[in-house]
């Protein structure tokens, strides 16, 4: 069994436990849930279902309020979770099915899927990649660009090891051939583990919205209608093209616009709520465009500025002085022009007049939406869900990470949507109301 | 040299490789080719590459990008606008 930490996984004896505390999800929160927990001397299991850890922040630019690079953050964070004594982790696995037994412990089955790469034999080389015929959208770069068949996830991926995309890939072998460290391994199969926990923290983040289906601003059409988390991607240090570009030319573009709450705060789209980060991360991104071009014009279209944290207003009154043009609008339309430019129909909110204007590049502030697919996973007792789909928080005031289910707890934007700074206090919560648990039992 | 043991011989016995698959690897070595090609006397835009190989702007700003990220181009410099930056081929 491959995992950070080396443990034999199949040791699952009825009355014995394996680990004290299982995390579902290795974003920001479940890794400063398990940090926290596993300084306090338990033995934790961080399970993520990507090939690395880190979730959404590990592919951020710069993050607001402060505009630290998300990689210097974030990175020290996965390295100590990954090398902590206490935390065994596992990547490519994921949970099939958790059942709360009579002695309070829950029995978990989950599903390790084959990386075709000897995880601890991998030296991440990248010279499988050089000779790899096989092409495929990147996912990492939300689809900028092309990977690799075999590929390492990104630069900053934890562990830094390759994998094969079996679905794409050819068979040729010529990654076999070529690998000095003879790791490559075409016959590892799905595993189903099995092994006990006392509890369980489930920090299975979000999704990002699709503004495919809000047709009228064309995205997945016109080629230079991105997405905010693209966006994130092309103001990164590892970006997708050399400079900040449009996709449909590579053009340096020059009058940006942005739509806030796209997918949120919209009925018709089945996501009533505030996304909480959208106006804010707009602001951001629109701050480092203003420093990679400072020649180009930013407008930045809403309906309410939600900024309501600490250093948020003036985060904002900073874009502004700088010179980002906010617009009161409401946006009705986008239709593309033969040179790949793009006229906005909106309708201005403090006039009433209906206004167009063009622009070179489109950028969709898109929403955060609930993750819930995890509750299918609990079997004989049920992880319940608020009326948005989040999971549950029955004792919101006084116990935020308790949820339907004792034993079960629940940290960072599996509970809402959420900043970092919150997602960090989420996670805090999520340990101290384990380690509460724990202790009782013990 | 020790001849190496091929296990993906064992995997190509229960897996078939789709035809789709196939599809978007000769796609990938033909584009590769002509941009290549298209590079080789003197570096160029993207719209210029367009021109000179008959591809989409999008396709080649893609595989462009791709050949950047693989180390197998290089920026060149920048127009008189600002506008669109060159490439070269790194040989
Ligand atoms: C475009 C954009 C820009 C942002 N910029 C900022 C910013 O500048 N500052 C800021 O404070 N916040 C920002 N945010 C918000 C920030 O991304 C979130 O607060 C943070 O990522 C939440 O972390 P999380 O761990 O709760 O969720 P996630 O990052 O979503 O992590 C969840 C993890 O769980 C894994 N997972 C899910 N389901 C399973 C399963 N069944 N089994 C195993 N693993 C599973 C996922 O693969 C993922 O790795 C931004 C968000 C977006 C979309
Ligand atoms: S066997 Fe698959 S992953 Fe390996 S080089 Fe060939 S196409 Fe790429
Ligand atoms: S699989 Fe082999 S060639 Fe590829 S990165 Fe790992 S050690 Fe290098």
């Amino acid at each position: 069994m491959e995992a950070t930490n080396n443990d034999s996984m199949n040791r699952s004896n009825a009355g014995t436990t394996d680990y004290d505390v299982l995390v579902i999800g290795a974003g920001i929160a479940g890794e400063e849930s398990a940090l926290k927990l596993a300084d306090m001397g338990f033995k934790v299991l961080l399970i993520e279902k990507e090939p690395s850890i880190g979730g959404k922040m590990i592919l951020l630019s710069k993050v607001f309020p402060t505009l630290d690079c998300a990689a210097c953050i974030t990175t020290p964070k996965v390295s100590e979770t990954a090398r902590h004594p206490n935390i065994t982790i596992l990547t490519l696995a994921e949970a099939e099915s958790i059942v709360k037994e009579e002695n309070n412990l829950f029995s978990v089955t989950f599903k390790k899927h084959p990386r075709y790469v000897v995880e601890n034999d991998c030296t991440g080389c990248q010279e499988c990649e050089t000779v790899c015929p096989m092409v495929v959208k990147d996912q990492f770069q939300f689809n900028l660009v092309a990977r690799k068949a075999i590929y390492i996830p990104f630069n900053i991926a934890n562990p830094r090891v390759a994998l094969i995309d079996i679905e794409n890939c050819t068979l040729c072998g010529a990654c076999e051939q070529k690998c000095p460290s003879n790791c490559i391994d075409f016959t590892q199969k799905e595993e189903l583990v099995n092994i006990k926990v006392k509890s369980v923290i489930v920090a299975t983040g979000f999704k990002l919205f699709d503004p495919i289906s809000i047709e009228r601003y064309g995205y997945g059409r016109y080629k230079n209608v991105i997405t905010s988390m693209q966006m994130e991607r092309e103001l990164a240090p590892t970006r997708p093209f050399n400079s900040v570009l449009r996709p449909s030319d590579g053009k340096v573009p020059d009058k940006i616009a942005y739509i806030f709450c796209t997918g949120s705060r919209d009925h018709t789209v089945g996501n009533p709520i505030c996304s909480q980060v959208c106006c804010m991360y707009s602001t951001k991104q629109a701050q480092l465009l203003m420093g990679a071009l400072p020649m180009a014009d930013i407008s930045l279209y809403y309906i309410n500025i939600r900024a309501f944290g600490k250093g948020f207003n003036e985060f904002y009154m900073q874009a502004k002085d700088m010179g980002a043009n906010y617009v009161k609008g409401k946006i009705g339309s986008i239709s593309e022009k033969e040179n790949g430019n793009l006229i906005l129909r909106y309708e201005d909110i403090v006039t009433g007049k209906v206004t167009e204007k063009e622009h070179d590049l489109v950028v969709l502030s898109v929403g955060l939406l609930a993750n819930h697919e995890i509750t299918k996973v609990f079997k004989n007792e049920k992880l319940e869900l608020d009326a948005l789909k989040y999971i549950k928080q029955p004792d919101l005031l006084q116990s935020p990470a308790t949820t339907s289910i004792k034993g079960v707890f629940v940290a960072g934007t599996a509970t809402s949507p959420m900043d970092i700074p919150d997602t960090i206090m989420s996670a805090g919560a999520a340990a101290s109301e384990t380690s509460g648990y724990l202790n009782q039992w013990s | 040299m020790e001849k190496k043991i091929r296990t993906v011989n064992i995997l190509k016995e229960t897996r078939k490789v789709s035809e789709h698959v196939n599809e978007e690897r000769k796609k990938y070595i033909q584009i590769r080719k002509t941009l290549r090609e298209a590079l080789k006397e003197e570096s160029k835009s993207i719209p210029q590459l367009a021109v000179d190989t008959n591809l989409p702007l999008p396709d080649v700003t893609y595989y462009l990008m791709t050949l950047l990220k693989f180390g197998e181009v290089a920026v060149d410099g920048i127009d008189d606008m600002d506008e669109y930056y060159f490439y070269k081929l790194i040989k």
